[in-house]
Order: structure tokens, then C-alpha cells, then sequence
């Protein structure tokens, strides 16, 4: 096998995610179309939903703090499965030599797991209150 | 056990008292300070008997275990401790300024979140890599951003938050920005080989010393030498006062450890060490100067401590300026390690009498010490105590410490250094021992105050500072053994 074909061959997977993720996409589109109630507009559907606000009010609107609570705790709570990302690369090759490798990854989910228990213990993702 | 595991113990010691605040029902979390306390205590002990041979896993390039490290493990473990029993002291006040309108106070964490921060300042004494000084460095700072922002209904405290934040944060990325220039020149993060490779001659020093400027520049802040010393006025001021003794003391001693280990890096290489030393000097000779002048007109006792501690930075400086011929058969990185030792029971007994003061007056300012002796002779006494020994009196243990490095000074032959300390140290006398007039002979603006009543646990803490600044004062050896294990 050449070398090109070889490095082609790897792409593979991230073409199929293409078509699986815009074939996703059609279908969902095209299945709300056929099952929808379309045509009975109504103000409360002609609204903003989900991801805006009503385009009228203040010019500095006040968001509520419950917003920046959990946006905060989904960057933290991201940021620390990107460390787990390198870890899971190396493990099999880490494991090998010594279960430093698996013992410190237990160490640092287990910190992750007190902190989220504080988080839902302190309601800090409470939505109603 | 190995001596890793008291930073693993410190930990799980914070995570349980997070999940007791959390789970622990009742209004008085009292109870999470008085666990904080036997826990740091038995870590505290349990120092003094763990097995520090390091083995043959990689574990070792990151981490060292050096009679250095565990000497400020244990000023971390005490300074930790003190601080949660000020802090005790504190809660009336921290109860009004986290309130809810109408409701109670949360101030559960503010005795958790050190156990962090001396988790992190006990890896920071034993790091040994420019990742694990960068990483522990990191845990500390940002626990004590929230810590300086704790009162969250009070302005001040809010003032300090931010400008901490801002210029921690500035700092920060001058250290990383120097830690790359290191790396470039030597393709290394552990210290001992970059010491090695630095000494090699096969460095470009012009980049060496870009990097060590950037480098000590990110530590001046920690330390508070100039030319990052602005901050700390206004961060002690607003920052809750245990919080403030805990920056002061704690984080300082931190910073020098790691600054300790980063110059012996550069001090340690023919080709730097001139202009390394040189740069040092000014650096020590500006902060002298700065800290000591400022604090003659200061009017609050906060900031006045603010500029000691800045002072105090400047003869430190001085000390690991010195050379490598250090004093009485202590090295420089020793000598600083028992000025810092000492710093933290005059710096702590003194803090200790002004949270009294700001319970029960609401005010921080030299007036509100009118009187004390009246109200209370054992608190008078002991900030009496207190300041003799920052300024340096003898048979007071910041007078060894002051001492020390003034022979470290002599021993180098650094004569105008030596002037600068000097200067620094008979105007430390003037403002020191200014409050003393406002103790005993100013009366109080409002005619007579009623007395001050102190807990028990307060009264043991104050006792034996006292009883610590006095005896080793007078009789060196503990200590000369603690920094020379």
C-alpha cells in the first residue's frame, strides 16, 4: 500500500462522521416538516425561544446569576475532560509500566466527584427558587 | 509513609470538610474549623515522622523532599492553623458581610478553603519542576482570590478581590512567558537539569537572563518586592483580616521557597550570577527603601503592617543577594527560611490583636488602639510584644532573624545594601512602635470603652506566640534545628 492511500484510509472515520452528523440534521428537518402543525401562526410561536430574548426592554437587561452559575460549572466541568483526553491516549502504553497512571486519573475524578456533590448539594444548579 | 502522602492528606482533609459544611445541617459551622484545626494539627505532627528517601519513579524529578521543603511544610501547616483560630475570632464580622438581606451569613468555606491553599503552599515547598511550581502556584493563587473577596457585602473586600485578580493574573503570565524563555534555552522543566545545563556554558545567557528578569518579576508579586509591590496595601486593607495575615505570612513564605529554588538555579551559573546578583541588590535596596519610608505615615494599622511586610520582603532579598557563604553556618536559602519562621509568630500575634480590635471596634485605624491597655493589658502587652520584634529589638525572635541576615550582608561585604538596611531598620523603629503611644497614653475618643473579653482558644493562641517570640528569642536552637534538618 502507498503511503498517501494509507494516510487517506485514517480520514475514513471523519468522513463518515460528516455524513452521519448532515444526514442527522436532513432527517430531523424533514420529519418536523411532515409531522409539524405548520400554518397556525400564533404571537407566542412568532416569539423568540430556546436561545434569545423578547427584543424589547431595557437596554442592559439583568440577567439572573443562575446563568453565569452554570455556564462557569460547564467550562470547569469541560475543561476537566480535556484532561482527560492526553490521559486516555497514553493509558494503555502508561498501564503497563506501573498503575500510577490509573490511580492518578481515580484521584483527580474523585476531587471532580466532591465538587460536583457540593455543587447540586449547594443548588447551584437550581433553577427554581 | 511517604512524605507525599501529608500534601494527599491535607487534601482529603479539605474534601471532607467541604462535604460536612455541605451535608452538616445547622446554622454554626464552627465545628468545620475546630476539624480543620486537629487535622492540620495531626498532618502537622505526622510531618516530623514520614519517610523522605525519594525511589526510582519519575514521581521524584517534580517533587523534592529536602530539609528545606519539610521546614516550610511545617510553617505552612502552623501559618494554616493560626489562621483558622483568627479566624474564629473573625466570624461576627464575616457573619455581617456575607449575610443575605434578612438572612444568616455563609461563611462555612472560609475554614475550607485554606486547607487547600496550604496544600498547594506545602507542594510549592517541595516543587522542584517548572510544571509543579507553575500547577501548585495556580491552586493557592486562586483559592485566595475568593478568600480576598470573601465579604462579599462589603465594598472593600470586593476593591481588593479585583485587584488582586488582575494583577495575580498579570503575574502569572509574566512567569509562564519566563518559564518559556528557560525552557528555549535549555529544553528542560526540571530544575536540577537546567541548574546543570545552565552551568554548562552552552547557554545563550542574553535569553537566560530575559528569562530570569520575567521570572522575577512574577515572583517579586508573590513576595511583594518591588517592582510589584503595589498591590499590597490595598489587598491587605480590604481582604478579611485573617485572610490578610494568611497573604502575608503564608503565601509570602510560599514565594520564597520557590523563589529560594529558581535562584540557586541562576546563582548557581558562572556565566549569570554577576548580573543576576546585581539585579537582586536593587531589587532588595528599592524594596527596602519603598516599604520602610511608606509605612512612617501611615495611619492604619493594616496598611502599616501592609508596608512591614513589604520591608521585610527587601531584607529577605537581601539575604538570598548575599551569596552562597550565607551566616553562622546557615545557607542563604536557611537564613530565609528562619526570618520567615519568626515573621510568622510576630506577624500572626500581631494580626491576632488587630482582629480583636476590628471585632469589637469596627475599625483598623491607630485610633481605635487608644486606650487598649485600659480595656485589655494582656492584649496591649502582647502587640507590645508584636512590633518590639518586627522592628527588631533583642531578645525577640525577629531580631535573630534580623540579625542573621545583616551578617549574611557583612560576611558579602555589600556596603550600600547594608546602608539601605540600615535605613530601613531604625525607621522600622519609629513605625512600629508608634502604636505603643496610641496603647498606652492617648485616651479613647469616645471617653472610656468597656473591657475585651477573649475566648479561651484565643487567649492559649495569643500566650503562646508571646511565649514563642520571647523564648526564641533568647534561646536559638529550635529553631536553628528546624531550618537546618
Amino acid at each position: 500500500m502507498v503511503k498517501g492511500e494509507a494516510m487517506l484510509q485514517d480520514y475514513l472515520p471523519v468522513l463518515m462522521q460528516i455524513l452521519i452528523a448532515s444526514g442527522f440534521a436532513a432527517v430531523t428537518l424533514a420529519v418536523s416538516v411532515l409531522l409539524g402543525k405548520s400554518g397556525k401562526r400564533n404571537a407566542i410561536k412568532d416569539s423568540a425561544y430556546e436561545c434569545g430574548m423578547l427584543p424589547i426592554g431595557d437596554m442592559q437587561p439583568r440577567f439572573s446569576v443562575k446563568f453565569y452559575m452554570v455556564a462557569m460549572l460547564f467550562v470547569l466541568f469541560d475543561i476537566e475532560v480535556v484532561f482527560m483526553f492526553p490521559w486516555a491516549v497514553t493509558f494503555k502504553d502508561l498501564v503497563l509500566h506501573s498503575t500510577t497512571a490509573f490511580w492518578s486519573m481515580a484521584g483527580f475524578a474523585f476531587v471532580l466527584l466532591v465538587a460536583y456533590v457540593y455543587a447540586l448539594k449547594k443548588g447551584a444548579l437550581k433553577w427554581n427558587d | 509513609m511517604p512524605v507525599y502522602s501529608l500534601e494527599v492528606a491535607v487534601v482529603l482533609l479539605g474534601l471532607v470538610l467541604l462535604m460536612m459544611e455541605a451535608f452538616v445541617a445547622g446554622k454554626d459551622k464552627r465545628f468545620v474549623a475546630h476539624t480543620a484545626l486537629l487535622g492540620l494539627g495531626a498532618v502537622l505532627v505526622g510531618s516530623f515522622f514520614v519517610d523522605r528517601t525519594p525511589d526510582a519513579s519519575g514521581f521524584w524529578s517534580f517533587y523534592k523532599a529536602d530539609g528545606l521543603a519539610m521546614t516550610y511544610k511545617a510553617i505552612a501547616l502552623a501559618c494554616t492553623m493560626l489562621v483558622i483560630v483568627l479566624g474564629l475570632d473573625y466570624i461576627p464580622v464575616l457573619e455581617k458581610f456575607t449575610a443575605r438581606v434578612g438572612g444568616h451569613g455563609a461563611w462555612g468555606e472560609f475554614f475550607c478553603l485554606p486547607v487547600f491553599i496550604c496544600a498547594g503552599m506545602m507542594w510549592m515547598a517541595s516543587a522542584s519542576d517548572l510544571t509543579s511550581i507553575f500547577v501548585s502556584l495556580e491552586l493557592v493563587t486562586i483559592a485566595f482570590y475568593v478568600m480576598v473577596t470573601f465579604m462579599r457585602r462589603n465594598v472593600g473586600s470586593l476593591e481588593a478581590g479585583v485587584k488582586y485578580l488582575i494583577l495575580g493574573a498579570l503575574s502569572t503570565g509574566f512567569l509562564v512567558y519566563g518559564f518559556t524563555w528557560l525552557f528555549g534555552v535549555t529544553g528542560q522543566t526540571n530544575l536540577d537539569v537546567i541548574a546543570a545545563k545552565l552551568n554548562s556554558g552552552t547557554v545563550a545567557t542574553v535569553p537566560a537572563m530575559f528569562s530570569f528578569a520575567l521570572i522575577l518579576v512574577a515572583l517579586a508579586f508573590k513576595i511583594g518586592a518591588v517592582p510589584l509591590q503595589f498591590w499590597i496595601p490595598d489587598v491587605y486593607q480590604g481582604a478579611p483580616t485573617p485572610i490578610t495575615a494568611y497573604l502575608s505570612v503564608g503565601s509570602k513564605a510560599a514565594g520564597f521557597i520557590v523563589t529560594t529554588r529558581i535562584l540557586q538555579v541562576f546563582l548557581g551559573s558562572e556565566a549569570l550570577v554577576h548580573n543576576c546578583t546585581a539585579i537582586l541588590l536593587a531589587v532588595a535596596c528599592a524594596t527596602l527603601l519603598v516599604g520602610n519610608l511608606a509605612a512612617i505615615p501611615q495611619t492604619n494599622f493594616k496598611r502599616l503592617l501592609a508596608y512591614s511586610s513589604i520591608s521585610h520582603a527587601g531584607f529577605l532579598v537581601l539575604a538570598l543577594a548575599a551569596g552562597p557563604a550565607g551566616a553562622f553556618g546557615l545557607a542563604p536559602g536557611q537564613i530565609v527560611a528562619y526570618y520567615l519562621a519568626a515573621y510568622l509568630i510576630m506577624t500572626l500575634l500581631a494580626f491576632a490583636v488587630l482582629v480583636v480590635i476590628n471585632r469589637t471596634s469596627g475599625s483598623d485605624d491607630l485610633n481605635a488602639f487608644n486606650g487598649l491597655h485600659q480595656r485589655s493589658p494582656f492584649l496591649a502587652f502582647a502587640l507590645l510584644v508584636a512590633v518590639a520584634s518586627l522592628a527588631g529589638v533583642p531578645l525577640t525572635v525577629g531580631f535573630v532573624g534580623k540579625l542573621l541576615v545583616f551578617a549574611a550582608a557583612v560576611k558579602a561585604s555589600l556596603w550600600l545594601p547594608l546602608g539601605f538596611a540600615i535605613i530601613g531598620a531604625v525607621a522600622g523603629f519609629y513605625y512600629y512602635l508608634k502604636v505603643l503611644r496610641n496603647m498606652y497614653w492617648n485616651a479613647p475618643a469616645g471617653g472610656t470603652l468597656p473591657a475585651i473579653t477573649l475566648s479561651g482558644l484565643t487567649k492559649a493562641t495569643l500566650l503562646l506566640l508571646i511565649a514563642a517570640t520571647v523564648v526564641l528569642g533568647v534561646w536559638w536552637a529550635p529553631l536553628f534545628q528546624l531550618v537546618r534538618r
